[in-house]
């Protein structure tokens, strides 16, 4: 009964952090629609929103590992690595589907390794996921001899080009994961079994949960969700290039820890990460979109990390002094 | 709790227990090195070259000052990702004050500038992770992309360096056999090394690093020897800076990019411990030297540049491995 109550005022409290997070989203929206109207034309909402599918996608995947207090930045050199393997695959005529499913298939099992080295051996994931990125990234380059290979396939072309309703398809992708994610943490065992190894390892495991085992299951998650992000950006330039996921990494943790989620684990959810996403896309597109040189964009975005987690973090110490 | 206890009493008496000479892993990297440069030699003779070696040795100095800073950060249990994006904006700033129109400036107050902006740099790290309290992988995360984006920005003119003085600083050699820059690094290294090793600031940094709770409890001000580690990381970033700025005679935006991989490895497999308060300067010597030799053996024997960054990832993954595996027999013979 006690817990029941808990768990009622947390979801209050994540309600209302959402909200504080969409009202930035619209004021951000607001602003950059002012400095220029563009913005808000649908062509550029719509390649926004495409540009957005394999941040979401990433960034979806590490919410429940990094709520559960994993970590993996190794995804985008998995994208790069996988997304070469499918193309060269491809170019030796192995066919479309077997190549993408190759591809998936080879950044899941990448998702199992780092997930098995890290629960088993007891790393600290960020330095073992270094070492797997550097160890794809390399990968794809020999794999590819430091070019992109080309990849230019009807069915592809049609799912980055084509749209259902005005909506471009890719955009479906995304929202079924989105639908995915939230009903299995808001609703199933398993997501409560995340939150609670998130919020204390050590309870989880002496309440019967086997912590290394759902951790392991997530990095692998992770590993598809990768895969999957590949064949979103496969389809979108037409070739598997070996340095296409090497900025990847600063975006997608951003979102996620603009959405809530604490590298101590337990805290955030799927809603708070998918406005992450958008405020991150929406602030990216709109400096573009405003002739902003991307030096600056990079600055910028370093600098809402910054801002966002020590806002977060000077919340937390005042409540945990109250 | 009681084992927290038993920990601080332990550690009080700071004689009693020998962190540098428990659990070395120096001999076993010696070991390694030597196999390594025996396979090198082997394939290519002229890996063993007088050269070659001197080739090496120039070059360890702008990873070895980067590696000290990097271990005082780990030792007491942090990380620093930005490292790399320090010393590029330390070298593009240094090489603009030789390209101030009008203004012939000093050598000592531009090398002075690029030390005091890189510990400037390192204090704001220091600053983020002890004050306002954010992880410090986050931190560093933030201000790498920051500090890149500001190099990259200042970056839109050359930024070449004429002065001969300033070049030679990096560039020349003592009796055409030693390179400064070694001497240099061999200085900050033996500082480095009593400081952690006789300083009362040394002390703090392990026992933070062992046990930040119990260093609080007896005493020890936790954040105060925190923010100092990231201070000199900093610094150290500067140093390597001016080495890097002087020994290419120009600077631009990107330099530094990646380096924080390279050092990193460089430090885990030194055997500083990533759980923090493990691992001495004698073994992360050893490992620069490996790392380097690696680079430069590989070319040697006409291995594809791509595979090197791969080696490098899967020397970081053995030696956190190690790492672990240590940890745990540690912990098995405590209990």
């Amino acid at each position: 009964m006690d817990g029941k109550s808990l768990e009622k005022k947390k979801s209050n409290f994540k309600l209302s952090d959402t909200l504080i997070l969409f009202i930035a989203l619209v004021v951000i929206v607001v602003v950059f629609t002012a400095i220029r109207s563009e913005f808000f034309s649908y062509d550029n909402i719509s390649t926004m929103l495409k540009n957005m599918v394999m941040t979401g996608i990433l960034a979806l995947g590490l919410t429940p590992l990094m709520i559960a207090r994993g970590l993996d930045i190794s995804f985008g050199a998995s994208i790069s690595f996988t997304g070469v393997l499918m193309a060269y695959l491809y170019n030796l005529g192995i066919g479309l589907t077997f190549s993408l499913i190759i591809g998936v298939i080879a950044a899941v099992i990448i998702g199992f390794i780092n997930g098995l080295l890290i629960e088993k051996f007891d790393l600290i994931p960020i330095i073992l996921t270094l070492g797997m990125m550097s160890i794809l990234s390399a990968l794809g380059l020999v794999l590819s001899k430091g070019q992109s290979i080309s990849m230019l396939t009807d069915p592809l072309y049609y799912f980055a080009t084509k749209t259902f309703l005005k909506i471009p398809i890719s955009l479906f992708i995304l929202i079924i994961f989105i639908i995915i994610f939230w009903f299995i943490m808001t609703f199933t065992k398993v997501g409560r079994t995340i939150y609670i190894i998130g919020a204390n390892p050590k309870v989880a495991t002496l309440s019967g949960i086997k912590v290394q085992k759902v951790r392991i299951l997530l990095y692998t998650f992770m590993g598809l969700a990768a895969g999957i992000a590949s064949i979103v950006m496969v389809s979108m330039t037409g070739v598997g290039n070996p340095l296409a996921g090497a900025k990847m990494a600063l975006p997608v943790l951003s979102a996620v820890v603009l959405g809530g989620i604490s590298l101590a684990g337990g805290a955030g959810s799927v809603w708070g990460t998918i406005i992450g996403v958008l405020i991150v896309s929406v602030i990216f597109n709109g400096l573009s979109v405003s002739n902003v040189p991307s030096y600056f964009i990079q600055v910028f975005q370093g600098l809402a990390l910054i801002l966002i987690v020590s806002l977060y973090e000077i919340r937390n110490q005042r409540a945990a002094r109250r | 709790m009681a084992d927290t206890e038993l920990n601080v009493n332990k550690k009080s008496g700071w004689q009693k227990i020998n962190i540098f000479k428990v659990n070395s892993i120096a001999p076993s990297l010696v070991i390694v090195f030597i196999i390594m440069c025996a396979i090198f030699g082997g394939i290519n003779p002229q890996f063993l070259s007088f050269v070659n070696l001197k080739t090496i040795i120039s070059g360890l100095s702008v990873y070895g000052m980067m590696a000290v800073g990097l271990s005082f950060v780990v030792l007491t249990g942090n990380f620093d990702v930005s490292i790399g994006s320090i010393v590029g904006i330390c070298s593009i700033v240094m090489a603009m004050m030789f390209n101030i129109e009008g203004v012939i400036m000093p050598i000592p107050v531009i090398v002075l500038i690029g030390l005091v902006l890189g510990s400037l740099v390192g204090a704001l790290n220091g600053f983020l992770v002890t004050v306002v309290g954010i992880n410090s992988v986050i931190t560093t995360l933030g201000t790498l992309a920051i500090l890149r984006g500001i190099s990259l920005l200042l970056a839109n003119k050359p930024a070449l360096i004429g002065n001969k003085l300033y070049i030679a600083m990096g560039r020349g050699f003592i009796a055409k056999a030693i390179p400064y820059s070694f001497v240099y690094l061999v200085v900050i290294f033996i500082v480095a090394y009593l400081a952690l090793r006789f300083t009362k600031f040394g002390r703090n940094i392990y026992q933070v690093g062992s046990n930040a709770n119990a260093s609080r409890l007896a005493g020890i001000p936790v954040k105060r020897t925190q923010f100092l580690a990231f201070v000199v990381a900093g610094f150290t970033c500067g140093i390597s800076a001016f080495l890097m700025t002087s020994q290419a005679a120009f600077a631009q935006g990107e330099f530094g990019t990646g380096f924080e991989f390279t050092i990193l490895t460089i430090v885990v497999l030194g055997g500083i411990s990533l759980a923090g308060g493990r691992g001495t300067l004698i073994g992360v010597a050893v490992a620069l030297m490996i790392i380097n030799s690696i680079a430069n053996g590989l070319t040697m024997i006409d291995i594809p540049v791509f595979w090197r960054e791969a080696f490098n990832g899967i020397i970081l993954i053995a030696a956190i491995l190690i790492d672990s595996i240590r940890v745990r027999r540690r912990e098995l013979l405590k209990a």
